[in-house]
C-alpha cells in the first residue's frame, strides 16, 4: 500500500473530475467552468476575462485557485535546503521563493509547503520524491486537497483583507514575496504576497464556502467581484518582477 | 429657527435646509446642525428626563459627554442629540418619560419619593413580599432606564464594518496637540492615524475666534499622509490595540506607539438645582454659539473657578447674551475680570452659585460668597458654569498610566506613562495654546524616535521643546467646594444616575466608605458619562465626608468603553467559521436536516432517522464521515511513537491491518478514540473522532516536540473525504464499484485496502462502527460528490439509503460503541468504560497514562459504563440520574435511543460497580419520572460480532 | 487580553492566533509514586510573575514553542523553539532558586 489516495488531479484519477469546495459559490455568482488538468476550473464569469481584469485593477477581485497543487515536505532543515536547491529553489522562513511555477514556502525549520500550478503538480511530486529518495527522514506528502486557495487582486485588496484578517499587510511589513502564515477569517491560513496588489492565500478545504462568503461580504462593499483564473493572467504576475522574467524564459525556451 | 449672525467657525450651511421630526413634530435644521442645536434653535429646552427622578434635563456639555440629551434616533436608543448630526427625515424620540417629555407622570418620584428613593432603594423597599419581586421588577424596568431596545433590527442596519488598521502611531484626539503630534511623526516617516470625535479635527480651537488656523494645520497633516478619522471615538486600550468606533465601522487600530491628546473635560459645579435646563457648562454655551450660531440664552449668570468662565462671559456677551453677573471663585479680580467690569459686567470675586431656580427652566440664580454671606439673586435664563477641567485621562489610565491628586490644579493629574504611550496637550496639564502645540509636537517626535525614525535635527528639536515645557505654568485655578447650597434643593453629583450629594453622604454612613464601594452602591460614575461629570465631584464629597485626602480616596478604575457604544458595533462582521464536507451539497439536495456538529455542518438525518437506521441493518446505508480526524504518521519511529501515545500496541500491527485505539491522558483518562491502519512499515493512517481532530493533532505534535523521534505528522482531515458504506448488501455494492476482490476471504474485517472507485484512488477500511459489514472509504476531497454519486448509483438496486448522524448514533448504540465525550467524561478510564482489554500494561516501553492506568488496574472502579434496556417503550433523557434504593443519585444515563431493529429502548449508563452485571435492575429518575431498566453488558445487536466479521 | 506573541517561525501575531499549552512542567523521567503522579497531573505552580509556558501557533505554522511571560502584565520576555535555542530565562532561574520543580 502507499499514499496515492491523497492525490488529486489528472494523473490521480481515471477520468474523474476534481471539484473545488467553492465551486457552488462560484457557479451561483455566474462562473463559467472548464476542465483543466483534471480540475473543473472557474475560468471566467459573464463579463469575460478582460473586463474582469480591468474591474479588478480598479477595485479588487477574487478568484478560486484551489486547484493549485500543494506538496508538503518534512525533514531535517539541511535536507530540506538541499532538496529545494536541487529544484532551483530556496526555503526561507517568512519569505516565499518562486521557482518552477511554484511557491516554495518554509513554514517551520522542518516543514515546507510547495504550491504549484496544477499542470506541473505531478512533475514536481516526482522531482521531490527523487530528490528525497536517499534521505531517511524526509517525507513528501500530497496535500492539494488539504487547502483551498484564493487569489485576491487589486488596489483595494488590502482593504478587503483588513475586514477579516489581522495580518499586517502594509508594504513595509509585508513586501512582495512575503510569506505570512496566520489567522484569516478566524481560520488557520497561509498568505503569500505574490506581487504588488496580489495576494494568494490558503485555508482549510472544508472552509471553502465559508471563506468565500466572508470575502464576498467584505469585498462587495468595496466594489470587489469574483473573477475567473483567466483574468489573473491579465493582471500582475505571481512572483513579482523576478518570477515574471523566469516565466518568460521558460516560455521562450 | 432663531440664529445669530454668521460666526467665523460655524459648522452649519445656511443655504441647505433639512428637516427631521422630534416626537413626531417637524423640526427645521441646517445641514451641519446636530439634532440638539436645531432643537435648541427651535426653542426646546428640555431634552430628556432623568434616570430616577424624571427631572427635566437640558443641554449641558454640548460635546457628547454628559447624559442630558440622550435620545433615540429611528428607534435606536443611546444617541447624544448634541453630537448626533441632524439628517433629513430621521425620527428622533425622547427616552425615559411617560407619557411625554413635557408631562412625565413619574415626576412623582422626585416630588414625593425623595426620602423613599435613597441609593439602593430597590434592595431596601421592594423585597417584601418576595413573591411580588417579578412584578416589582417589571414596574422598575419600565420607569428606569434610558430607552427601549428594539426587539429586531433590519439585517444590515447596525452591522459593523470591522476594519483592521495597523499603524506606527495612533493619535487619539485631533485638537492642536494631536494634530501637531501627527504632523511631527508623519514628517519623520511614521505611518500615522488620527482619531477625533468631532465631525472635523480641531478640537477646542474650532470654537475660538480663529478656527482657520487649526483647519490649515489639519490640511498639512493630511498632506503628510496621515489618515484622519473624524467622528471616531477611541473606545479603550487593549495591550496596544485601540478599537476606534466611527459610524458603522469599528477600526481595530494596532499601533506601535500611542499618543493620547484627549484634552480635558470641563466640570460642573455641585449646587442646588444644578441640573435645571439652562444650567450649562461654559464650553457647551460657547459651542452652541460658535459652531451652530445658536444663542444659548438671553440673560446669563456665570459661575467659574478659572479664566475659562470669564472667557466665556466675554464671548457670549459679544454674541449678544446679557451677562447679569459673574461669580468668580477666586478672591482676586484678574485681567479678564477687570476687562469685563470695564464693559459694565458685575464681577463678584470669591463668590459662587449656590442655587438655580425655576420650574421648567432656569428663571433665576443665587450667588453668594464661598464661606457664606450676602446673597445676590439674578433673574436669568442661563447659568454658565465652569468648575475647572479634569484631564480626559481614562484611556491613558487603561494603558497603565499613573495618576495622582494635584492640589494646585484641583484634579487628578497624570503621572508616569507606560512604554509606547505618550500624552500631549491639555491632558498633560498644559494650558496655553503654545504649550499645547509644543507638547503635541514633542509627543510626535518622541513617538517617531521611539520607532527608530528621526534625524539629529529632530532630536535637537525634541530636546528644545522638552526644555521649554519643563517651565511650570500657572494653573490659575481655585478649587470649588464639593457642594454649595445643600438644603436648598437637590444637588446632583451624578446626572446619569441621579445621585445627589446627600446620597453620597448616606452611602458613606451606611458603610460604603471607599470610592469603589460607593460606586457600586450609588452607581455614581457607572452611567453613560462614565465618570466624566461625576468622578471628581463624588471623590471630593467622599474626601470631605471621611476626612481623607483626595489622594487617599483615589479614583475608580478606568475601564473600557470610554464612550457608550451600541452592542452591535462590538459584534462585528458575522464570521462564524463553518466546515463543510465535500459532499455537503448532496445532503442539501436530499433535504437533510443540517445541524452543527462541533465546527462542522453535518447531515443529522434525511427525514426519518429510524427508517435510515433500519435500512442499514436490513439492506445498506451510506453516511458521510468526512469529519473524522485523519492523520498521517510517517517515519522510521512511527510505530514506536504510537506505542508511546496509545495504551495498546501498534508497532506489531501488520501493513494492511487496522486496530482500534483509545488515547488516554497521563492521568489515565480517555481523551479520544479511533482506528489506525498501517499503510506500510513506516506509515500509519490514524483516524480520530470528529470533534477531537484538532486536539489530537496538537497532542501528537506536542509530544513529538518533546520526544523528537524520527516521525513526520500530516493532518489530512480536510484533505480527505470519507463515507461509510454499511449493511448486509454493502459487499455487493462494493464489488460493483471497485476494482478489487471484496469477498470476506480477500478483504476481511479490520483489513485496509487501496482500490479505485469510479476511477479515484481510495483507501478502504473494513470496520464496523455501526455493527454491519462496513467499508469506510477515504478519498481526496475533490472527488466527494463523484464517489457519493457512484456509490448511490451502484446501491440503488440494493436499496441503499443515505443515513445521517442520528441514525448512526442509534446503530452504534446497538453495538455499545462508545462516543468519547458523550459516554465518557474527564474522569473516565478505559477500565471503567469496559475496555480493560485495550490497556497493554505488559508493553515494554513507557506510554502516556501508563503509571495511572497501572494504579487503576488494581482498583475496582467505583462506577462502570454498562448497557441497559427497557421493555415498555420509555426512552430516558440523556443525563437522567440512576438512583439507588434510597433514591440517592448513583450514576447517570449517557446515551439512550429506541432501537428500531430490536424494538426496545437501549442505552448506556454509568452505574455503581455492584450493579454492573447482566440482569441487574436499575432505577432511573428522569425529570420527575421513575423508570426501571435492566443491565446488559454485551452489545444489544450481534453480541458476538458474527455479522461484523461475515 | 489582546497582546502580541512572536512565533519563532512566523513572526509577530495577535495572541488569538495561538493556543495556550499551559506552564512547562517536566514529565517524570521514571515511575513516580502515586502522590508524585498526581502532583504532576493536577498541580500547577500558577505563579504571579514570569513563567515558562507552551504555546501553539494554531492559526499559522502549527508548531509548538516556548514563551516566558509575566502572568501579571502579559509582557512576553521571549519566545523560542523548544530545545537548543531556548534561553535560560527568568522563570527557569526562579524555579531553580525556589528548589526546582514541583516534583
Amino acid at each position: 500500500m502507499n499514499l496515492d489516495f491523497l492525490s488529486a488531479g489528472a494523473a490521480a484519477a481515471d477520468g474523474a473530475v476534481a471539484h473545488t469546495p467553492m465551486e457552488a459559490k462560484a457557479r451561483a455568482a455566474g462562473a463559467r467552468f472548464e476542465l483543466r488538468d483534471g480540475w473543473n476550473v472557474a475560468h471566467a464569469y459573464a463579463a469575460g476575462a478582460e473586463e474582469e481584469a480591468r474591474a479588478a485593477a480598479r477595485t479588487a477581485g477574487w478568484a478560486d485557485v484551489s486547484h493549485l497543487g500543494k506538496l508538503e515536505l518534512q525533514g531535517p532543515p539541511e535536507e530540506l535546503d538541499r532538496i529545494a536547491s536541487e529544484c532551483g529553489a530556496e526555503l526561507r522562513l517568512g519569505e516565499a521563493g518562486r521557482a518552477g511555477d511554484a511557491w516554495w514556502c518554509r513554514l517551520t525549520t522542518t516543514r515546507a509547503l510547495v504550491v504549484c500550478e496544477a499542470r506541473v503538480s505531478d512533475t514536481l511530486r516526482t522531482q521531490l520524491a527523487q530528490a528525497s529518495a536517499g534521505a531517511e527522514r524526509v517525507t513528501v506528502t500530497e496535500v492539494t486537497t488539504n487547502f483551498a486557495a484564493m487569489t485576491l487582486v487589486g488596489p483595494q485588496a488590502r482593504e478587503v483583507f483588513a475586514r477579516f484578517c489581522a495580518l499586517d499587510l502594509r508594504p513595509g511589513v509585508t513586501p512582495v514575496r512575503a510569506l505570512r502564515p496566520g489567522s484569516i477569517a478566524r481560520q488557520p491560513g497561509i498568505l503569500i504576497r505574490e506581487a504588488e496588489d496580489r495576494y494568494l492565500f490558503l485555508f482549510g478545504w472544508a472552509t471553502g464556502e465559508y471563506v468565500w462568503s466572508v470575502v464576498a461580504d467584505a469585498g462587495e462593499h468595496l466594489g470587489a467581484r469574483p473573477i475567473g483564473v483567466d483574468a489573473l493572467t491579465a493582471l500582475p504576475k505571481a512572483g513579482g518582477v523576478g518570477a515574471e522574467r523566469e516565466t518568460e524564459e521558460t516560455l521562450s525556451a | 429657527m432663531s440664529r445669530l449672525g454668521t460666526q467665523p467657525g460655524e459648522r452649519i450651511t445656511r443655504t441647505r435646509k433639512i428637516s427631521f421630526t422630534f416626537d413626531g413634530r417637524k423640526v427645521e435644521a441646517y445641514e451641519g446642525d446636530t439634532i440638539a442645536s436645531a432643537l435648541y434653535a427651535a426653542g426646546r429646552r428640555t431634552f430628556s428626563r432623568s434616570f430616577k427622578y424624571h427631572r427635566r434635563r437640558g443641554l449641558m456639555c454640548v460635546a457628547g459627554q454628559c447624559p442630558n440629551c440622550i435620545c433615540a434616533v429611528d428607534g435606536a436608543p443611546g444617541a447624544r442629540a448634541c453630537t448626533e448630526p441632524a439628517r433629513e427625515g430621521i425620527q428622533v424620540t425622547h427616552v425615559n418619560a411617560m407619557p411625554s417629555l413635557e408631562f412625565d407622570a413619574m415626576r412623582v418620584t422626585d416630588i414625593a419619593g425623595g426620602p423613599f428613593t435613597p441609593p439602593g432603594f430597590y434592595y431596601k423597599t421592594f423585597i417584601r413580599p418576595r413573591r411580588l419581586w417579578p412584578l416589582y421588577e417589571k414596574v422598575l424596568r419600565n420607569v428606569a432606564g434610558l430607552g427601549k431596545l428594539r426587539h429586531s433590527q433590519p439585517e444590515r442596519e447596525w452591522r459593523t464594518e470591522y476594519r483592521r488598521r495597523h499603524a506606527d502611531v495612533l493619535v487619539t484626539g485631533g485638537g492642536i496637540a494631536g494634530l501637531q503630534a501627527a504632523l511631527a511623526a508623519a514628517r519623520l516617516g511614521a505611518d500615522v492615524v488620527v482619531a477625533d470625535e468631532g465631525p472635523e479635527p480641531g478640537g477646542q480651537q474650532l470654537v475660538q475666534t480663529t478656527p482657520q488656523r487649526v483647519r490649515e494645520l489639519a490640511e498639512l497633516v493630511r498632506e503628510a499622509g496621515v489618515e484622519i478619522l473624524t467622528g471616531a471615538s477611541s473606545l479603550g486600550y487593549f495591550d496596544g490595540m485601540v478599537p476606534v468606533w466611527q459610524g458603522d465601522t469599528l477600526h481595530q487600530v494596532r499601533a506601535r506607539h500611542h499618543v493620547f491628546a484627549t484634552g480635558t473635560i470641563e466640570q460642573p459645579l455641585v449646587f442646588a438645582g444644578n441640573d435645571l435646563p439652562g444650567v450649562m457648562l461654559s464650553g457647551g454655551a460657547r459651542r452652541l454659539a460658535a459652531l451652530y450660531a445658536v444663542s444659548p440664552g438671553r440673560r446669563a449668570v456665570v459661575a467659574t473657578t478659572s479664566d475659562r468662565g470669564l472667557d466665556a462671559a466675554a464671548v457670549l456677551r459679544d454674541a449678544g447674551v446679557e451677562i447679569a453677573a459673574v461669580a468668580d471663585l477666586r478672591p482676586e479680580v484678574g485681567e479678564l475680570g477687570r476687562q469685563l467690569r470695564a464693559a459694565g459686567v458685575p464681577v463678584f470675586p470669591g463668590h459662587t452659585v449656590i442655587a438655580a431656580k425655576g420650574s421648567k427652566t432656569v428663571q433665576s440664580a443665587i450667588i453668594a460668597p464661598v464661606g457664606g454671606g450676602d446673597e445676590h439673586a439674578f433673574d436669568c435664563d442661563l447659568v454658565v458654569v465652569s468648575g475647572g477641567a479634569i484631564p480626559a485621562s481614562s484611556l491613558l489610565l487603561q494603558a497603565g498610566a499613573e495618576s495622582a491628586y494635584d492640589p494646585a490644579r484641583g484634579h487628578f493629574a497624570l503621572g508616569a506613562l507606560p512604554e509606547g504611550v505618550s500624552a500631549a496637550g491639555e491632558v498633560t496639564g498644559t494650558g496655553s495654546d503654545d504649550a499645547v502645540a509644543a507638547s503635541g509636537e514633542l509627543a510626535g517626535l518622541g513617538a517617531a524616535h521611539a520607532l527608530g525614525l528621526g534625524t539629529d535635527e529632530s532630536r535637537a528639536r525634541a530636546e528644545e521643546l522638552a526644555r521649554r515645557l519643563a517651565e511650570p505654568e500657572d494653573a490659575g485655578v481655585v478649587v470649588a467646594p464639593p457642594v454649595s447650597g445643600e438644603g436648598r434643593g437637590k444637588c446632583f453629583a451624578c446626572f446619569c444616575e441621579d445621585v445627589t450629594s446627600k446620597d453620597v453622604h448616606l452611602s458613606i454612613e451606611e458603610g460604603y466608605d471607599s470610592i469603589e464601594l460607593s460606586k457600586r452602591y450609588t452607581t455614581v460614575t457607572m452611567g453613560p458619562c462614565q465618570g466624566r461629570m461625576c468622578q471628581l465631584p463624588s471623590v471630593r464629597l467622599m474626601a470631605q465626608e471621611t476626612g481623607q485626602s483626595l489622594q487617599a480616596v483615589g479614583t475608580t478604575t478606568a475601564r473600557p468603553p470610554w464612550v457608550s457604544v451600541p452592542m452591535g458595533i462590538l459584534g462585528g462582521r458575522p464570521m462564524e467559521p463553518a466546515k463543510r464536507s465535500a459532499i455537503h451539497n448532496r445532503h442539501r439536495e436530499l433535504g437533510a436536516t443540517i445541524k452543527w456538529a462541533g465546527d462542522w455542518r453535518r447531515a443529522y438525518d434525511y427525514g426519518d432517522p429510524a427508517a435510515e437506521a433500519l435500512a442499514v441493518n436490513q439492506a445498506a446505508g451510506l453516511i458521510d464521515v468526512s469529519t473524522l480526524g485523519k492523520l498521517i504518521v510517517r517515519g522510521p519511529d512511527a510505530g514506536d511513537f504510537l506505542d508511546r501515545l496509545y495504551p495498546n500496541r501498534f508497532s506489531n500491527l501488520k501493513p494492511g491491518r487496522i486496530r482500534y485505539g483509545v488515547i488516554s491522558s497521563d492521568a489515565g483518562r480517555i481523551v479520544d478514540d479511533g482506528t489506525i491502519c498501517r499503510i506500510d512499515d513506516e506509515t500509519f493512517y490514524v483516524t480520530t473522532t470528529s470533534s477531537g481532530a484538532g486536539a489530537v493533532e496538537e497532542w501528537f505534535s506536542w509530544w513529538l516536540a518533546d520526544w523528537g523521534q524520527r516521525v513526520s505528522l500530516t493532518d489530512v482531515t480536510q484533505g480527505l473525504g470519507a463515507v461509510n458504506l454499511a449493511g448486509p448488501k454493502a459487499r455487493e455494492i462494493m464489488s460493483a464499484v471497485c476494482d478489487i476482490d471484496c469477498s470476506n476471504e480477500a478483504f476481511a474485517y479490520l483489513d485496509g485496502k487501496q482500490a479505485r472507485i469510479a476511477g479515484v484512488q481510495c483507501l478502504i477500511l473494513r470496520i464496523g462502527f455501526v455493527g454491519e459489514v462496513g467499508y469506510e472509504i477515504h478519498f481526496p476531497s475533490a472527488y466527494g460528490e463523484h464517489i457519493w454519486d457512484a456509490l448511490m448509483e451502484a446501491g440503488r438496486p440494493h436499496g441503499l439509503k443515505p443515513f445521517g448522524l442520528e441514525p448512526q448514533r442509534i446503530l452504534r448504540l446497538q453495538k455499545m460503541h462508545i462516543l468519547v465525550g458523550q459516554d465518557t467524561d474527564s474522569e473516565s478510564t478505559p477500565f471503567a468504560a469496559a475496555m480493560p482489554w485495550i490497556v497493554k500494561l505488559d508493553k515494554e516501553q513507557d506510554f502516556i497514562g501508563k503509571w495511572a492506568l497501572e494504579h487503576y488496574s488494581h482498583q475496582a472502579p467505583a462506577a462502570e459504563l454498562v448497557g441497559f434496556t427497557m421493555a415498555n417503550g420509555d426512552v430516558p433523557t440523556e443525563g437522567a440520574v440512576v438512583v439507588d434504593e434510597a433514591g440517592t443519585p448513583a450514576g447517570q444515563v449517557t446515551s439512550s435511543r429506541h432501537s428500531p431493529v430490536l424494538g426496545r429502548t437501549i442505552g448506556l449508563a454509568w452505574v455503581p460497580e455492584a450493579l454492573a452485571h447482566d440482569g441487574a435492575k436499575i432505577t432511573i429518575s428522569d425529570e420527575g419520572r421513575t423508570l426501571s431498566a435492566e443491565i446488559q453488558t454485551k452489545p444489544f445487536y450481534d453480541p458476538d460480532g458474527e455479522v461484523l466479521r461475515s | 487580553m489582546s497582546f502580541l506573541l512572536e512565533c519563532p517561525n512566523c513572526g509577530v501575531r495577535e495572541v488569538t492566533d495561538f493556543g495556550f499549552g499551559g506552564e512547562v512542567s517536566a514529565r517524570p523521567k521514571q515511575r513516580p509514586s502515586f502522590r508524585e503522579l498526581n502532583t504532576y497531573n493536577y498541580f500547577r505552580r500558577n505563579v504571579a510573575g514570569v513563567q515558562r509556558e507552551w504555546w501553539f501557533h494554531r492559526s499559522g505554522c502549527r508548531a509548538w514553542f516556548i514563551a516566558e511571560r509575566d502572568t501579571t502584565t502579559n509582557e512576553v520576555k521571549f519566545t523560542a523553539l523548544p530545545g537548543a535555542d531556548e534561553p535560560a530565562g527568568e522563570a527557569a532561574k526562579a524555579a531553580t532558586a525556589a528548589g526546582g520543580d514541583l516534583l
